[in-house]
């Protein structure tokens, strides 16, 4: 699952280190346009729904982050 | 009678003096403050610099930075916004149209301002905030303006790869903000959400309603955009009760799902501008705020971010197709067939503007700007220059104009104005690329590069990301042996529709 999340990643922004990263939305990293275009992505990459409450920078600021909320979603 | 905008913010400091006129998550600032900063700025600026001088300003989303812009205008200079986060290339190009001798930064901006292709003298804001005011020398400089001068020159993307300089007079804005404040009603009881970059042609409202009509302004963090809970309970903390925001941050809330959550109890007005409303989220805002005033408003940078609105009365529904409306007060809107005459009613024509809300042209660059605003084909009698806005145009049967796309391929993505041909020009530079096409798969909201040539698309990415601003990244990239083309040479565009995915 991590493999096929980073390459989502990978696609949307070539230029962000994902595996290091721990401060996407906290330090602007990440712009609205890259969550609107990130969650639609995931939603079907995953078949999960990712809700407005999930959408805290604690769940996006890296990509372990969000792995761990695909993750819990799925289980859901 | 009004010269300048000056006039605007001596008789709302005389009135508001107390008053919050801009805030943000770390700062406020009443309206006398502000305008201390702005005759201490100005005051030192004046010493410094010839009036009737652009001044660049690069300086962050903070409440400082429109003290910036009017601290440029009380030295009798006008000023040219930059958005730090852009590309230095970016920021290069702009600077080789703008010419200034003088910028002004934050200190979070000298870093980059130093690294940048500038000769001329970098003023750091912080180390004159206090600069004691030279009440004589601001009279003199204030008295200097006319209410044609230039106010400001905004940047927008060029179909040739270089931005072009939109230069707004004081008159021009003066109109425009009194015409948009007529229909919403803005009063010195609003206090509007900034959602805009400062140096974006969107924030003038944000930035002048607070100077003309009394309002606040709230000037909101940009990473609360991507978490849309806390963008909206801002809304509330702060008790905002207009916006005026771009289509693409108005869909934002709705598309993430906001409203399930909680939604905006002051909102009162909602103007939004710069691309067509998909009325699927709009109709998410009504349902959820069915007392809000929605105004959908049309207009280019040409016409000082403006030409018509149309008040939403209707609820719409998710194929609802909005009108453009009505000219604002002091605009003449008129459609012309490609020959140049006027176009039978009912009938599809290029819509064209005049009036005093006219740019004052492209700055240094005289052969665009005779392109761009000409003499009315259909007066033969005086001088009434229009500005051609490339767009389409048709009167409806009940007088409202609708809009039915580009002359060009100029197109809107993600609230921001561009040109295929720049993207297309600053691909070519890259190595690997041979030959390309931008093409936009608008109900996707995805830029597509096709291109040949053994560049990988991360190549070209990363290339993009550190040459231009961010909404012009193409987001898919195809990579093809040949682009396909039509009998007469011509790249065959819908060919290469038919990737979109």
């Amino acid at each position: 699952m991590k493999e096929e999340l980073m390459e989502i990643l990978e696609e949307l922004r070539p230029d962000v280190d994902f595996a290091n990263e721990t401060a996407l939305i906290t330090n602007g990293v990440l712009d609205s346009f890259d969550i609107v275009a990130l969650v639609g992505e995931l939603n079907d990459a995953f078949d999960i729904e990712i809700k407005p409450n999930n959408l805290v920078p604690d769940n996006f600021n890296s990509a372990d982050a969000m792995l761990a909320l695909i993750e819990k979603l799925q289980d859901e | 009678m009004e010269t300048s905008v000056l006039c605007r913010l001596n008789a709302a400091v005389q009135k508001y003096g107390s008053k919050i006129a801009f805030k943000d998550n770390d700062n406020t600032l009443t309206f006398s403050e502000f305008d201390a900063l702005t005759r201490s700025i100005g005051t030192y600026l004046a010493r410094l610099v010839p009036a009737g001088s652009p001044v660049v300003v690069m300086s962050g989303r903070h409440t400082f930075t429109p003290a910036c812009f009017l601290g440029v205008v009380r030295a009798g200079c006008f000023y040219a916004p930059m958005d730090g986060d852009m590309p230095v290339t970016r920021l290069n190009q702009i600077l080789g149209v703008i010419k200034a001798d003088f910028m002004l930064v934050d200190r979070a901006h000298l870093d980059i301002a130093q690294g940048l292709d500038f000769r001329g003298t970098i003023v750091v804001m912080e180390d004159i905030i206090g600069y004691p005011a030279d009440e004589a020398l601001l009279a003199q400089r204030e008295a200097g303006l006319v209410c044609t001068a230039p106010l400001y020159v905004i940047f927008t993307s060029g179909s040739t790869g270089v931005p072009k300089g939109v230069i707004t007079s004081h008159q021009s804005l003066m109109t425009y903000i009194d015409s948009v404040s007529k229909v919403l009603d803005i009063n010195d009881t609003d206090i509007m959400g900034n959602q805009s970059p400062l140096d974006y042609i969107a924030a003038i409202r944000d930035i002048y309603f607070p100077i003309s009509r009394g309002a606040s302004t709230f000037i909101i963090p940009k990473n609360e955009f991507a978490v849309p809970t806390a963008l909206f309970e801002t809304l509330n903390r702060e008790k905002i009760t207009a916006l005026c925001w771009s289509v693409a941050g108005v869909e934002l809330p709705a598309k993430l799902g906001a409203f399930d959550v909680l939604k905006p109890e002051y909102l009162k007005k909602l103007c939004f501008s710069g691309s067509v409303m998909p009325c699927k989220y709009l109709k998410i805002w009504q349902e959820h705020l069915p007392d809000v005033l929605y105004v959908n408003q049309y207009g280019p940078t040409e016409a000082t971010a403006s030409c018509t609105y149309y008040v939403v009365t209707e609820k719409v529904d998710d194929d609802t197709v909005l009108p453009i409306g009505h000219p604002y007060d002091n605009y003449h809107v008129m459609l012309l067939s490609e020959d140049n005459r006027p176009v039978p009613d009912g009938e599809i024509g290029e819509i064209c503007v005049s009036g005093p809300i006219l740019a004052l042209g492209y700055y240094g660059n005289a052969a665009y700007t005779e392109k761009a605003f000409i003499q009315n084909p259909l007066n033969p009698n005086y001088r009434e220059l229009i500005y051609r806005t490339g767009d389409l145009g048709r009167f409806a049967e009940d007088g409202n104009l609708m809009f039915h796309g580009r002359m060009d391929r100029q197109i809107k993505h993600l609230g921001h104005r561009i040109e295929l041909g720049e993207i297309e020009e600053a691909a070519r530079k890259i190595e690997g690329v041979v030959d390309c096409c931008s093409l936009y798969n608008k109900p996707k909201e995805h830029l597509y590069l096709f291109y040949t040539g053994d560049a990988t698309s991360k190549d070209i990415v990363l290339n993009f990301r550190k040459n231009m601003p961010a909404f012009m990244v193409p987001r898919k990239l195809v990579n093809l042996d040949k682009l396909p083309t039509l009998p007469n040479g011509k790249i065959d565009m819908q060919t290469l529709k038919s990737y979109f995915k």
